[in-house]
């Protein structure tokens, strides 16, 4: 059993598809792979997100008890945290796309130039891994001023 | 099928499109409920009064097709990505083309009951 795994495993490499397990594997992870990682996971969680709000705000249709009963589901501690997590993964997931448009536009990229020891690709330079923290660091910006918002007055 | 046909660099100048429009849209949704007390601005009274504005209710409509499209393409990438085959990239655009239709429908017949159009 173990060894069908093990070929089919060796299989999947060799031909180069990985699949999730290869989307997943830590192993390569630099501040580039992780803001690849992150942006598809902000986004699936994200349009999951986006399906549930555009379903939950229907019940505005059936009138005010239907939309009061909702409301008193989403309004409610574990509402507001996820509902705080929604706002830190969408502003990563905004400005980190903001970043890879101007990267795939070219800009930020710095000169192509003679490949010298360590060989350290001018592509992953400084502008893109502090693109990438600016982006982390906004969504905790973006988390802490929606938390003032939905746990303060009125909230 | 039109997007069937269309190249994935005119496919990927929509995603970002999309995605920047979005971000505008968005911002004036959420500025809608913070001109007033959060709780305040989800009672029901208030969000009724916010469908029968019509610029709010287009940029409702807007919202949602820019979102659909961008996040069911996101999702089409992401599954592209994990396996490549002509069959399997068909198979995977007409299904979220099906799904974004879907929530596009869904999410317009809750704008045009509660506006009242």
């Amino acid at each position: 059993m173990g060894t069908v795994s093990n070929n089919k495993e060796n299989n999947n490499i060799n031909s180069g598809r990985e699949g999730v397990r290869g989307w997943l594997n830590p192993t390569r992870y630099g501040w580039e792979r992780v803001s690849y990682w992150l942006q598809r996971l902000t986004g699936l969680f994200l349009l999951v997100y986006f399906v549930g709000h555009v379903y939950e705000t229907s019940s505005i249709t059936n009138g005010i008890d239907a939309w009061n009963s909702m409301l008193e589901l989403t309004q409610t501690i574990g509402g507001h945290i996820f509902l705080i997590l929604v706002i830190g993964t969408s502003t990563f997931h905004t400005v980190n796309g903001i970043r890879l448009i101007f990267t795939e536009s070219g800009k930020g990229l710095g000169k192509p130039g003679r490949p010298d020891y360590p060989y350290n690709p001018s592509s992953l330079n400084y502008i893109q891994k502090s693109g990438i923290w600016v982006a982390l660091l906004l969504a905790c910006i973006a988390m802490l001023y929606g938390g003032m918002v939905l746990f303060g007055e009125g909230g | 099928m039109a997007l069937l046909r269309l190249r994935e660099s005119q496919i990927t100048k929509i995603h970002y499109l999309t995605g920047i429009l979005s971000l505008f849209a968005v911002a004036i949704h959420i500025i809608f409920r913070l001109i007033m007390p959060f709780g305040q601005s989800l009672s029901y009274e208030n969000v009724v009064a916010n469908y029968q504005n019509i610029f709010y209710v287009i940029l409702l409509e807007s919202i949602l097709v820019l979102i659909s499209i961008h996040g069911f393409n996101g999702l089409r990438i992401i599954l592209i990505e994990l396996k490549q085959s002509h069959r399997w990239e068909s198979t995977i655009t007409i299904l979220v083309l099906i799904a974004m239709v879907g929530v596009i429908a869904y999410g317009t017949r809750t704008i045009v009951i509660a506006s009242g159009l």
